[in-house]
């Protein structure tokens, strides 16, 4: 709009009808804040940028042993690079993480729902706090750490739950292990157990979260139609919230599949996929094979344990962003 | 003033004397019984947990619970117990790790094993020479170099998601989430394909781009969570007053969640210090001390457990185990400053109100 228009407009306003609608926009006003959104919104843009990027370069390097290896890269369950050509295939450790990570997730939820219930609803202010501060706690510790504490203080424990699972529950197929000498050391249970006890923190703070932020009115709505706290639980809480903690576990599930070092520790890593043994010392993990088989690995292998990382990123990428759209759906306090 | 003779049982009080002497015999007679089987028939500490302290505190439990409130209460019971049970197996999880750590580690501790490198130490070395030296500075020179640069892109990041009226927010927050579920031996071969492509040589720097894209999901959530904290009507008063957007952040917003944006800040170096898989693909590691980020060989406290941790011998696993409760002091360090700064509420606080009337 011009000045003389406006001139124009000022003087005759009281006979004529304004004529256009002044155009309303929000944009910002000034360079500086020109240029403080544009950084921004370079930064944030930046999310996508890296994972473009990480895709790119690990493919760049992954296709090699892609093109060489083929479909089989995927399903096959052999790894052997001593003869010509060599054959790389990680079958046995996609399922094998596919395994531990059900293990965790079968474990971890009910210690973290029970933990999250213990903190919002039954603990004192005062305790509930140092109990959130003590998950946080476990969250932060290292995952060396846990493998290290793994391998030397829990492992044997964990082999002699093993050994008293196969004893008692033998007799269900997932328990049965081909012989009891094997010392029920080195196997998927124990690594499931590890992998748990990473995850359990992450279920807990968005269990924990989801619970705190329940309306109240409706839950001593249900206790004062003379619910008890088993009926709120059931009728409640749980229907409320178990989106949001169904999304927690996805996110602790692609935790578990990424988890390298812990699992590198107290798994026994083979080439024989495990369909459900849980107890034999035979398993696999991806990215603890990516660890284990790097440090003497040659040029050609290198390239095999890239397009290992490969998959492992498409496959934590996807369950990950599935969790976290679970999430933020059933969260709604947190959007805008 | 009353009108009745108190009744014995008060229905609305949830426990009063009577009940709370049943609840103390049902949490105590079950425990006792079955420290007394274990005596008496030397069972496995586990069954006896499992198949004789758990049912019986479930039937102590609801038989209490059925006392008080009929039918309903042995749901509450059961409940109560289960939620109990399986936290306290958490704790003790935990408290496991940390007491392995402290009685392990603190053999290997003392002045030496802070300040000295490990230059001429070999495997059956006792503990008395050598220590972690080179590997904290290599830590603090690694995470220091991914801090500077992934904080103010975090921060960055954070301040879009909070500031601006994008369409793409959601998106982008949704993406940065799956993000922080990147597990970290992708990361590290996501900067060895670059090494690799590009013909760089493994070094210090690698190993702070690795633990970049690790660090950055936590910076930018939990600075994301500070920035919301402040009232809105903070910055909708700034701007009202004419100042453009970005004075009213610099002097407005970063005022007021200054204790939120150091909090994330702390939280990212303490989820990044103990990454090993990122540093061991692309850090070549050393004896001695280094630092030098760019080129050459640097040691760092992860590696450096992992390194001494695969060892058959015991001095090693003492340096592993000394090397962890390192590692652990520094995170724990790290967080207890987030829980105190997060006590001293600056958030809120008036000096943001001084600032923003200026």
């Amino acid at each position: 709009m011009s000045k003389d228009k406006l001139k124009a407009m000022s003087e005759s306003s009281v006979s004529k009808p304004a004529p256009v609608r002044r155009k309303l926009s929000a944009g910002p006003l000034s360079r500086g804040d020109k240029w403080f959104f544009r950084t921004t919104s370079i930064a944030a843009n930046f999310a996508f940028v890296l994972v473009a990027f990480i895709l790119i370069f690990l493919f760049i390097q992954a296709l090699p042993a892609l093109t060489s290896q083929g479909l089989p890269f995927v399903y096959g369950t052999e790894w052997n690079t001593q003869q010509d050509p060599i054959v790389m295939q990680i079958g046995p450790m996609i399922w094998g993480s596919l395994l531990i990570g059900a293990i965790g997730v079968v474990f971890a939820t009910p210690l973290a729902v029970s933990l999250a219930y213990l903190i919002v609803f039954m603990l004192p202010s005062r305790l509930a706090k140092v109990a959130t501060t003590l998950v946080d706690l476990l969250a932060a510790l290292p995952s060396v750490i846990i493998g290290l504490w793994g391998l030397f203080v829990f492992s044997p424990v964990a082999a002699e739950w093993g050994a008293i699972l196969n004893k008692y529950l033998g007799w269900i197929p997932i328990f049965q292990v081909s012989s009891a000498d094997n010392g029920f050391g080195g196997s998927p249970f124990i690594a499931g157990w590890i992998v748990a006890i990473m995850i359990v923190p992450i279920i807990t703070s968005i269990t924990r979260e989801v619970f705190s932020q329940l309306d109240r009115d409706l839950i001593n709505g249900a206790l004062a139609l003379g619910g008890s706290r088993f009926s709120t639980f059931r009728r409640v809480i749980f229907p409320t919230s178990a989106g949001a903690v169904v999304g927690g576990v996805l996110l602790g599930l692609g935790r578990a599949l990424g988890e390298t070092v812990a699992i590198y520790y107290v798994l026994q890593i083979t080439f024989n996929i495990n369909w459900g043994q849980i107890l034999e010392p035979n398993g696999g993990a991806v990215a603890s094979m990516i660890l284990s088989k790097f440090g003497e690995a040659t040029h050609d292998e290198v390239s095999g344990l890239i397009a290992a990382g490969l998959v492992l990123f498409i496959l934590t990428l996807g369950i990950n962003f599935i969790a976290s759209v679970i999430v933020n759906r059933a969260q709604p306090w947190r959007k805008n | 003033m009353s009108f009745a003779p108190r009744p014995a049982v008060q229905p609305w009080a949830r426990v009063n004397t009577g009940r709370r002497i049943q609840i103390l015999l049902a949490s105590s007679i079950p425990l006792l019984a079955t420290v007394l089987i274990i005596i008496l028939t030397g069972l496995d500490n586990n069954i006896a947990l499992i198949g004789v302290f758990l049912p019986l505190q479930l039937v102590a439990a609801a038989a209490v619970g059925f006392k008080a409130f009929g039918k309903r209460g042995v749901g509450d019971a059961a409940l109560i117990v289960l939620v109990i049970f399986f936290a306290t197996f958490v704790l003790v999880l935990l408290a496991s790790v940390v007491f392995a750590l402290i009685s392990q580690g603190a053999q290997a501790m003392s002045w030496g094993f802070f300040t000295t490198n490990n230059r001429y130490v070999s495997n059956t070395t006792s503990l008395e020479y050598g220590g972690v030296g080179h590997a904290i500075i290599g830590t603090l020179l690694v995470v220091g170099l991914t801090t500077v640069v992934t904080v103010p892109l975090g921060i960055a990041m954070a301040i879009y998601l909070t500031q601006s009226q994008s369409k793409t927010k959601g998106i982008i927050r949704t993406l940065t989430q799956a993000i922080s579920g990147l597990p970290s031996v992708v990361a590290g071969l996501f900067i060895l394909s670059i090494a690799i492509t590009l013909d760089w040589q493994k070094s210090g720097v690698l190993g702070s781009m690795a633990l970049l894209p690790l660090m950055l999901p936590t910076i930018a959530r939990v600075a994301e969570e500070a920035l919301r904290l402040v009232p809105v009507d903070l910055r909708y008063a700034a701007l009202a007053l004419g100042a453009p957007n970005y004075r009213a952040f610099f002097q407005v917003i970063l005022p007021a969640a200054k204790s939120g944006l150091v909090t994330a800040i702390l939280l990212g170096v303490a989820r990044i210090i103990g990454e090993t898989a990122p540093l061991i693909l692309t850090v070549p590691i050393s004896n001695g001390t280094s630092w030098d980020l760019f080129s050459g060989e640097i040691m760092t406290l992860p590696a450096y457990v992992y390194n001494y941790l695969g060892s058959a011998f015991v001095p090693s696993q003492n340096r592993a185990w000394g090397a962890a409760l390192v590692l652990m002091i520094l995170v724990a360090i790290l967080f207890g400053a987030t829980r105190i700064i997060s006590r001293s509420k600056s958030l809120k606080s008036k000096p943001t109100k001084e600032k923003a009337s200026k």
